[in-house]
């Protein structure tokens, strides 16, 4: 601790604080304007200088730091001259446009010249600023209004990692400028400008700051859950903001977050419910569609049996929505038809990580992840996928001295800050993990003592691991048994380790054996038992894990409560007879085709885009007799229902979801649906009225007390609070000793020669329903695929010729874009967009798929 | 003798515009009269002050260009003093030399002169100092202009530089507040390109340097200086540890061929600047590896050889033919080189060891080593030497240090140094004498070799004589005296000469090459072009200086390779205003050992990480951690960014 006197008072802080931060303890303010306390010091606009006894010349209070016996005066005639002086020589050609700046009302460079009396103009200049830059994309510079404080630099580099921003040219004209390519279009630039340098252009001249209410809630745009302010006013969303110092996320957004919510408001949107009529659906009053929804599923049951209705939920509902979501089919009508996307890929790797490790999610908050020595990210894009996550891993490994290992089979945007790239050989994930497993044990980095303790199947364990001929799984990757060694090494000399995997590897055919593997990594290196790092499981989706613990799949109850060893307790809470089993969306799907399911619900999900065998779905759609769709956009989707029922954003209800480590939020209601569009529990909660009576309280907190009631995984879990609320951790995740299995994995070889399309989530685009606001669009408008030059130019293919791909399922077009992301053999594909429709490839569930290409 | 009318140099201000007579020498100006033959200096323009030669000289319009250059060529932008005070001052200069001025516009200046105290580094907070000299020494030359009754009298030229003490020091000049900022910021790619700017071995330069560039970091007049070598490391391991490709790209052929001798530091730097340039280059070199004295002549355990050949891989990568095994004068003549190419860059070295001139060293007898580069290449190179458990090492130089430490890990028991003046005076960098001591090396200080003794043709011991420190000599170090009569014999196995060591220059004695050497036997360069006496033959290194660094072989080997360059495209060997400026604001001396800084202080220097003496001592692996990243940008948070520009005014 250091010793130091400040304005006369004595203040003690840590080796290393700067006189800034122990200037704040002692309640001296010193003002700033470049200082942004979540990035490194930068010291650009010397506004905070304070005088040091003994020290000839006035010193930047927000990079230098204590030391022993230190007498630090803050304010000062001296001090006061120099800091108005040099916020005189900032107002030297700053444009006077505070009227129409967006800045204006929360413009730091406004907030200093009042602070520190800075009336006039002593200084002038010719004015050789750089004009004011438009062709970047959602983001406006106008360099006049620079300050120069480099916080957009710092935030863009630091804590994002995308390091798209630098000063360029020299003197007066230095301006901020853009590497395009490298910009995630996150938009904490424009958050972090102080005044109006950096424009976010879709918020631009339409509404004054002070006239915006900001109603904190969370972020569902991706399972991270960033803690937001929804900023309103009348009933319009205009922008969502985030702020340092009371979130999770540090105040930082991505693209989704920040610029990716404009669908709210997009023309598309649903407002009012409507009815099938023969060729064409008219608007219906809410009753009469329920009641028409009501009496069909009714119906159905009664001619058909209740295995004639089926029912998929979404991971972009509330808790207690995916709660009355499968309380509707279960109780409502005696169906356990009930799934979700989860299907195809959360579920099976939640499936494996459950059974192997007793895990109901990641391991550890994702904070931990920030902490680690090592990250492994394995067949995960995280910038994509859990963009918070790959800020997590920004701080780790960038910041704080962390290795990071990066195993993909195509390059993605973490490659480049990588120790090592593993672009292993696609399909041969089982066979590095065991090559990586049997390294870790040769060098003897595993902690077998512990192992011993954990792992229920330790013998079998080290059998399997005795088998592992590490040359052969080299070969089987296509790797190098060096690059391994290396990983095993530093893996293993790493105190703590973060294991994150993702959609590359759970939503691949093998993704049970690639999720074992993935475990058996996890035991291995010891993530599981640090107190920083652990594993984590991601799954872009909002609310995935709430639809996981919400027990929307046939096999469970709400709590992970196995479905067949629960019924009794459910049909004696719920007073009713429960089947004996249910449809998987699989079996769904199949039901369809064979004629057996009759109706089907789908609440806020769309298979002709995100479903895997989205042409079989298709199809499947066309045949069903009943479609009910719930959901917030119009599109090919919603004109194939017999009945529509507008949903909600996640802006427009109340409700509770879980990150994706298993935060629980609650969101805030920041403006009313749009319409008459109701919040998607009222529907559910509605329908269950009007079904066999049965009793559910139309009241959210009331809800969330049945569930709390009937969960013992939510003893304990508070869902109480408003907006960013409190955040409740269910009991942490404690490995129990002998209950982790260790799983003996035979490697499959890697792919075939020829071409494979590998389709997934690009950093645009959130779902489907960012493809329905205009910012993600301005960044990506329509699908493509990505293919390696060398493949291009067997194909004799150019940038943007368009393709016609064909598979087993189907055959789509797209334009091809020349990438170094893929590796030659491989193509990459964004799933998002109807227009290409990858997911009609897939032939079964599965991410990547055999195809033929050639020009269109 | 050069007079002097004015000068603000120095904080001390001599005015002999109405009489009284100064020269630069009396004053200590290490200034020349003229610019090369280029004209005469009227004026010089910098951080310190104003020296004016020529009492003709506009010091009003020297100073407002001056200012306009600072601000649009190099102030940096990042901090609001710096990016707008500067130019305020540059229009408020220019409109008083346009005869737009008032008389305010002085106090404006004087006012921002003050307020840029307060910059973020130095550039334009000295770069404020000789305009505010000039306000204050010359303010009637300012009225009149106010009051129009002067104009304008530009100088024929300017030429400026900008520079900082440690980049002026550091012999390959690196842009080193550049890189260090990188660091600080996170940037260790950009950081490693900065430094390949200049010197394209970072990660053995980043280990192995003796950094001058540290005696002369003004933050040593704060605390502690900032460890610049140390963050060269951090940047070239970086780029190692990441599996990054580099991103140097060769320009398009020129068809030029260039040969290259010596792949030593001199050699590999001379060729990589080539082969950017699109020359056609090859190197060959004597040994089987590259690196020639860092490679066989400094021990794994200071630089890991994978490492020192990475750099190498990572030069020959553009484009660059390496053969090792030929040595020239023996199996090609510079004469057939000269022939074959169109220029030829001499960086062959120091390999021959000097004698210690005691009795019986040319006896060869069994147990007296041919010389410490040579024990030490025998070792690298892993040639069947056998080091005995007694070993006297004479000398005090790096090489000696090197000699003791490796016979301890090749076996001695008793490693013994023997050097005839104490500690204090030894050539060998301070931490290396430590680190030798921590390995349990012996030191016998003041002790002088006068004898070999031997039995039936060996080594058993070397008789010393006691030493006395007498008056300092030339060098400054006191000059040791030999106490008559206390000659005794310390028992040893091997006795290894580490005097030092002299350029074999024994391939120009197969023909008349008309290339000059000096008394001391190494090769002669004219200009700072590293061009020979022989147009088309350049020297660097080692060969041209005799025995000396790293980081000076890698200087030559790039001021040759823009030399030859020239001289390949243009017929001609020179060198440009950049180095001529490089070259005189070194011999002006850029650092300022007195200067009060003025700042806050106390914070100290970081290390890395390092290994224990015990456990080292008997292998080979690098005894020095890396440093970790934040580590790095912390250390790099105490440079002071001493960034300076230097003008002249020619007539």
């Amino acid at each position: 601790m250091v010793n130091l006197k400040i304005d006369g008072k004595q203040v003690q802080v840590e080796h290393g604080a700067t006189i800034l931060a122990a200037a704040e303890l002692v309640g001296s303010h010193i003002p700033t304007l470049c200082f942004l306390k979540k990035v490194s010091p930068t010291g650009a606009c010397r506004v905070c200088v304070v005088e040091i006894e003994g020290v000839d010349k006035p010193m930047t209070a927000c990079n230098t730091p204590v030391t022993e016996g230190m007498v630090v005066t803050t304010r000062s005639e001296k001090l006061a001259t120099i800091r108005r002086q040099i916020v005189e020589l900032l107002l030297v050609n700053h444009p006077l446009d505070c009227p129409v700046c967006d800045a204006a009302g929360e413009c730091d460079l406004q907030n200093i010249c009042y602070e520190l009396d800075v009336v006039q103009q002593p200084f002038a200049a010719e004015d050789v600023n750089h004009e004011t830059i438009d062709r970047w994309p959602l983001i406006q510079q106008v360099p006049n209004r620079c300050v120069m404080c480099e916080k957009c630099v710092k935030v863009c580099h630091e804590t994002i990692g995308s390091s798209a921003l630098s000063v360029n040219e020299k003197g007066d004209r230095a301006f901020i400028d853009k590497d395009l390519d490298k910009c995630e279009f996150c938009g904490n630039c424009v958050a972090v400008c102080p005044t109006g340098t950096m424009i976010s252009k879709p918020f631009k001249f339409r509404a004054r700051c002070w006239e915006l209410t900001k109603v904190p809630s969370v972020c569902t745009a991706c399972g991270c859950q960033c803690q937001v302010d929804l900023n309103v006013k009348g009933n319009t969303l205009f922008r969502v903001t985030a702020e340092d110092a009371s979130t999770v996320n540090n105040g930082n957004l991505c693209v989704g977050g920040y610029f990716g919510h404009d669908y709210v408001h997009a023309e598309q949107r649903l407002e009012t419910p409507q009815l099938r009529n023969g060729e064409s659906l008219v608007d219906a009053s809410w009753d009469d569609a329920l009641t028409a929804v009501a009496e069909r599923m009714q119906a159905v049951r009664k001619e058909f049996g209740s295995d004639a209705l089926a029912g998929l939920g979404s991971p972009r509902l509330t808790n207690e929505e995916h709660y009355l979501f499968q309380k509707l089919f279960r109780a409502g009508v005696g169906s356990n038809n009930i799934d979700s996307e989860a299907r195809f890929g959360a579920q099976r790797a939640a499936t494996v990580l459950r059974n192997t490790l007793g895990l109901r999610g990641s391991s550890h908050p994702i904070s931990h992840i920030g902490k680690a020595d090592a990250v492994l990210v394995f067949g995960c894009d995280v910038t994509a996928e859990a963009p918070a996550v790959d800020w997590q891993i920004e701080e780790a490994c960038r910041r704080n001295d962390g290795k990071l290992i990066v195993a993909n089979m195509r390059k993605v945007k973490l490659s480049r800050h990588a120790n090592v790239n593993l672009e292993y050989r696609p399909g041969s994930e089982v066979a590095l993990a065991n090559a990586l497993c049997r390294l870790l044990l040769d060098f003897g980095l595993v902690d077998l003592q512990q192992l011993k303790n954990y792992v229920g199947n330790f013998d079998a364990m080290q059998a399997h691991l005795a088998t592992i001929d590490v040359d052969a799984m080299v070969e089987t990757t296509g790797l190098s048994r060096k690059l391994l060694e290396e990983v095993a090494r530093e893996l293993g000399a790493a105190g703590s380790v973060a294991v994150i995997f993702g959609a590359d590897l759970t939503k691949a055919a093998q993704a049970e054996e690639a999720t074992s593997a993935v475990a058996n990594l996890a035991l291995l290196t010891g993530a599981l038992f640090s107190d920083a790092g652990g594993l984590f499981p991601i799954d872009e989706k909002g609310n995935m894990q709430g639809l996981l613990e919400m027990g929307v799949c046939p096999e469970s109850f709400p709590g992970f409560q196995d479905y067949t060893a629960s019924r009794a307790t459910f049909e004696k809470l719920w007073q009713v007879t429960l089947p004996e089993a249910g449809r998987d969306a699989l079996a769904i799907l199949e039901g369809i085709e064979q004629g057996a399911i009759r109706f089907l619900y789908l609440a806020a999900t769309n298979p002709l885009v995100s479903f895997p065998m989205a042409e079989r779905w298709r199809k499947a759609l066309d045949k069903v007799e009943f479609l009910v769709v719930q959901d917030i956009l119009a599109s090919e989707l919603t004109a194939m229902a017999d009945v529509i029922l507008p949903g909600c954003s996640a802006f427009e209800k109340t409700g509770s979801v879980i990150a994706l480590d298993s935060r629980v939020n609650c969101l805030s209601k920041g403006i009313d649906p749009v319409g008459e569009a109701r919040e998607d529990w009222e529907i559910l909660a509605e329908l269950c009225q009007r079904l066999g009576g049965q009793s559910v309280c139309l009241d959210n907190s009331a809800l969330l007390q049945e569930i709390r009631t009937m969960l013992p995984l939510y003893e304990g879990v508070c869902f109480a609070g408003d907006g960013h609320g409190q955040r409740c951790m269910k009991t942490p995740f404690q490995l129990q000793a002998g209950a982790a299995l260790f799983t003996p994995l035979t490697a499959t070889t890697g792919k075939d020669a020829g071409l494979q399309l590998l389709s997934g989530k690009i950093l645009a685009h959130f779902g489907t329903t960012s493809t329905f606001a205009p910012s993600p669009l301005e960044l990506a408008a329509s699908g493509f695929v990505e293919m390696h030059a060398d493949d291009a130019r067997v194909l004799g293919v150019e940038d943007g010729t368009r393709l016609r791909i064909v598979s087993a399922a189907a055959e789509i077009l797209a334009p091809v874009r020349i990438s170094a992301s893929v590796p030659p053999g491989l193509l990459f594909a964004p799933y998002h967009f109807a227009d290409t429709a990858v997911q009609r490839l897939m032939p079964g569930v599965q991410n990547r798929v055999d195809v033929k290409v050639s020009r269109a | 003798m050069s007079q002097v009318v004015f000068s603000s140099w120095g904080q001390n201000v001599v005015d002999n515009r109405r009489g009284g007579e100064a020269d630069l020498a009396s004053l200590k100006l290490k200034l020349p009269a003229t610019y090369l033959d280029q004209g005469k200096i009227g004026a010089f323009m910098g951080w310190d002050g104003i020296v004016l030669l020529n009492k003709e000289t506009d010091v009003v319009a020297m100073a407002a260009e001056y200012i306009q250059r600072v601000q649009e060529k190099y102030c940096c932008a990042k901090c609001s003093p710096g990016k707008r005070g500067t130019r305020v001052l540059q229009d408020t200069l220019a409109r008083i030399v346009a005869g737009k001025g008032r008389e305010a516009d002085l106090e404006t200046i004087e006012g921002l002169a003050s307020l840029l105290e307060n910059c973020k580094c130095t550039l334009c907070m000295t770069a404020a100092v000789p305009i505010f000299h000039s306000v204050k020494h010359f303010r009637d030359d300012y009225l009149a202009y106010i009051r129009g009754e002067k104009t304008a009298q530009p100088a024929k030229i300017y030429k400026e530089k900008l520079t900082a003490p440690c980049t002026d020091r550091c012999p390959a000049h690196i842009d080193i507040p550049a890189y260090v900022e990188e660091l600080k910021d996170f940037r260790p790619d950009e950081a490693l390109d900065t430094i390949r700017r200049n010197m394209p071995i970072p990660a053995v330069c980043g280990r192995v340097c003796p950094h001058p560039c540290e005696k002369a970091c003004r933050r040593a007049l704060v605390d502690e200086p900032v460890s610049i070598m140390v963050l060269k490391r951090v940047a070239a391991d970086h780029e190692w540890m990441h599996h990054k490709q580099p991103p140097m790209l060769a320009k398009p052929s020129t068809e030029k061929k260039v040969m290259v001798v010596g792949a030593g530091p001199a050699g590999l730097t001379c060729a990589y600047y080539l082969a950017l340039e699109g020359h056609k280059v090859k190197i060959i070199d004597m040994l089987s590896e590259p690196g020639g004295t860092v490679a066989v002549g400094i021990p794994d355990y200071r630089m890991p050889r994978h490492l020192l050949q990475r750099d190498a891989d990572v030069i020959a990568a553009l484009g660059i033919e390496i053969e090792y095994g030929v040595k020239l004068g023996r199996d090609v003549s510079l004469k057939q080189l000269k022939e074959q190419y169109d220029a030829v860059f001499l960086g062959t070295g120091a390999f021959k060891s000097k004698p210690m001139g005691v009795e019986g060293e040319d006896q060869g007898y069994d147990g007296f080593s041919t010389g410490g580069i040579h024990y030490l290449r025998a070792v690298a190179l892993g040639e069947p030497i056998v080091t005995p458990k007694r070993v006297i090492v004479v000398g005090g130089g790096n090489t000696a240090i090197d000699c003791v430490r490796v016979a301890l890990r090749e076996g001695a028991e008793d490693s013994i140094l023997v050097y005839r003046r104490t500690r204090k005076e030894m050539p060998a960098e301070p931490y290396e004498v430590d680190d030798a001591e921590e390995e349990n090396v012996q030191f016998e200080f003041l002790r002088n070799p006068t004898r070999l003794v031997t039995e039936n043709n060996k080594v058993v011991g070397v008789e010393v004589i006691k030493m006395e420190l007498g008056e300092p000599d030339a060098s400054g170090r006191r000059s040791p005296q030999p106490v008559p009569g206390s000659e005794y014999v310390i028992p040893c196995d091997l006795v290894i000469p580490a005097i030092g060591q002299d350029p074999d220059l024994s391939y120009l004695e197969d023909g008349d090459y008309g290339i000059n050497q000096t008394r001391w036997n190494s090769i002669v360069t004219k200009g700072g072009t590293m061009m020979t006496d022989n147009a088309g033959v350049f020297a660097g290194g080692d060969c041209e200086y005799g025995a000396m660094t790293v980081v000076v072989a890698v200087g030559h080997g790039r001021r040759a390779a823009q030399a030859m360059n020239r001289y390949l495209m243009e017929g001609k060997a020179y060198i440009t205003d950049d180095e001529i400026l490089e070259d005189m604001l070194s011999n002006f001396g850029v650092f300022d050992k007195q200067e009060n800084v003025g700042i806050a202080g106390g914070l100290h220097r970081e290390h890395q990480p390092k290994i224990d003496g015990a456990e080292r001592a008997r292998n080979y692996e690098e005894i020095e951690l890396a440093m970790p990243e934040s580590q790095a940008a912390r250390e790099a948070s105490r440079c002071l960014r001493c960034y300076r520009v230097g003008m002249v005014a020619l007539d």
